[in-house]
């Protein structure tokens, strides 16, 4: 029978405070007992996979338990990155004089609406390839919906741009062809045998439109790529975690509907917190009644999705330990 | 009259010939790629005019590029001065 621990990359979704961190976890210690190598990601800016652990992890690759490595990803560091590298660049080509006025454009650049989104999908994509080459199964627990939702369908808008700036571009270099054709040769083969003719497809098109084409064209495969493997269900699950609660089932109705707007392979969804039958006492039983109908409406709604139910547990879960029991509690129920 | 020199006369012809036709195509094509260059940049700078750039942080990675034909560009699209805060090329 085959598993969804069979995937190369699992992507684990849902509102904020329904354990997505725990199932995520949970279900790394699940693929390490299948003799799985797991690489468990978290995206969420505000990371709490290391609570979860018991350990500091942070922007490096961090051994957690045998064959499970966690990666908290820091997205200012590559903003940080990304824009000293371009202020370099400018600094190349202004007076001296500007450079505080460079400094403080990359400032505000820092600030501005869709950096850090934009260098956390390139880490994704970077982390993608790396989860792919050297481990069997990437796991990414995901920042709260909106966020994920968002982080999802910016591969294709950003290559639809990037496709439309390289179509502008490569009509102005077409153009240019022409041009130089059109262009007599003046003074380069008239009278002078020595000039060599070959050099001339290439004379025409100088090094800026290269590096400017080069610059798309990387990104653009890039994205492409994390783009494919997203929507491959081959390779790729999401699971999306809510608990029987108003709120949290408002929130996945929408994502379903985006993810699969989106052609992102939704695989399941995991109920978590689900009151035990045997829950004795007056007021458990109230919550329980009010339960029925939240996850009567959870069938209901996802009739057509694979369900694991978690039924809420006594005490917190936390460490390994926890954490190994909380797998037994996903395989239980089908994962 | 040697041949060679014939030879050079007439391509020098051709040449005229050639430059004298071309001519309004040339100006024509090289209008055409002024513009698709205009917009490239505009797709680029979009931002600081007011339009949202869903790839503003890829593509400031080209502005560096771009610099150069910046200064004509602005001018072309109607302003004076570089709206850039970090680019003062006038």
């Amino acid at each position: 029978m085959s598993h969804l621990t069979d995937k190369r990359i699992l992507l684990v979704g849902g509102k904020g405070g329904v354990g997505k961190t725990t199932v995520s976890s949970a279900l790394a210690l699940l693929a390490a007992r299948r003799g799985k190598k797991v690489l468990l990601v978290s995206t969420d800016p505000a990371h709490s996979l290391a609570d979860a652990f018991g350990c500091r992890i942070g922007d490096n690759i961090t051994r957690l338990i045998d064959n499970i490595d966690g990666l908290e990803l820091d997205p200012d560091r590559e903003v940080d990155q990304h824009l000293e590298r371009v202020s370099a660049q400018l600094k190349r080509f202004t007076r001296p004089e500007m450079y505080g006025a460079i400094e403080k454009q990359m400032r505000l650049t820092r600030q501005s609406p869709g950096a850090q989104e934009a260098a956390m999908l390139e880490r994704i994509a970077n982390t993608l390839t790396l989860g792919l080459k050297e481990y069997d199964l990437t796991i990414f627990d995901t920042a709260p919906t909106g966020h994920t939702l968002h982080l999802l369908s910016l591969p294709e808008a950003i290559a639809a741009w990037t496709q439309g700036l390289r179509n502008a571009n490569q009509r102005s270099e077409k153009l240019a062809e022409v041009l130089e054709h059109l262009t007599p040769k003046a003074g380069r083969d008239i009278d002078n045998p020595l000039s060599d003719p070959k050099e001339h497809a290439t004379a025409g098109m100088d090094a800026r439109t290269k590096a400017i084409a080069e610059t798309l064209l990387t990104r653009q495969r890039l994205l492409q790529r994390t783009r494919e493997l997203f929507q491959d269900s081959e390779q790729t699950a999401l699971l999306f975690v809510l608990t029987p609660e108003k709120l949290p089932i408002l929130e996945t109705i929408r994502a379903v509907k985006a993810l699969r707007q989106e052609k992102l392979p939704l695989t399941g969804l995991v109920v978590n917190r689900i009151l035990p039958e045997d829950a004795g006492c007056d007021f458990l039983a109230q919550r329980r009644r009010q339960e029925k109908i939240h996850l009567q409406q959870i069938d209901q709604e996802f009739a057509d999705l694979p369900r694991y139910p978690i039924p809420l547990q006594a005490t917190d879960i936390q460490g390994i330990e926890g954490l190994n029991s909380m797998a037994d509690l996903l395989k239980n129920a089908g994962l | 009259m040697k041949l060679s020199d014939l030879k050079a006369l007439f391509d020098r012809a051709d040449h005229c010939a050639e430059e004298f036709y071309n001519a309004p195509y040339r100006a024509a094509i090289a209008r055409a790629r002024r513009e698709q260059d205009d917009l490239f940049m505009l797709l680029v700078f979009s931002e600081m005019m007011g339009v949202p750039n869903p790839v503003s942080y890829y593509t400031l990675e080209l502005q560096p590029i771009l610099l150069e034909r910046f200064h004509d560009w602005h001018q072309r699209m109607g302003m004076e001065h570089s709206p850039l805060d970090h680019i003062k090329c006038c």
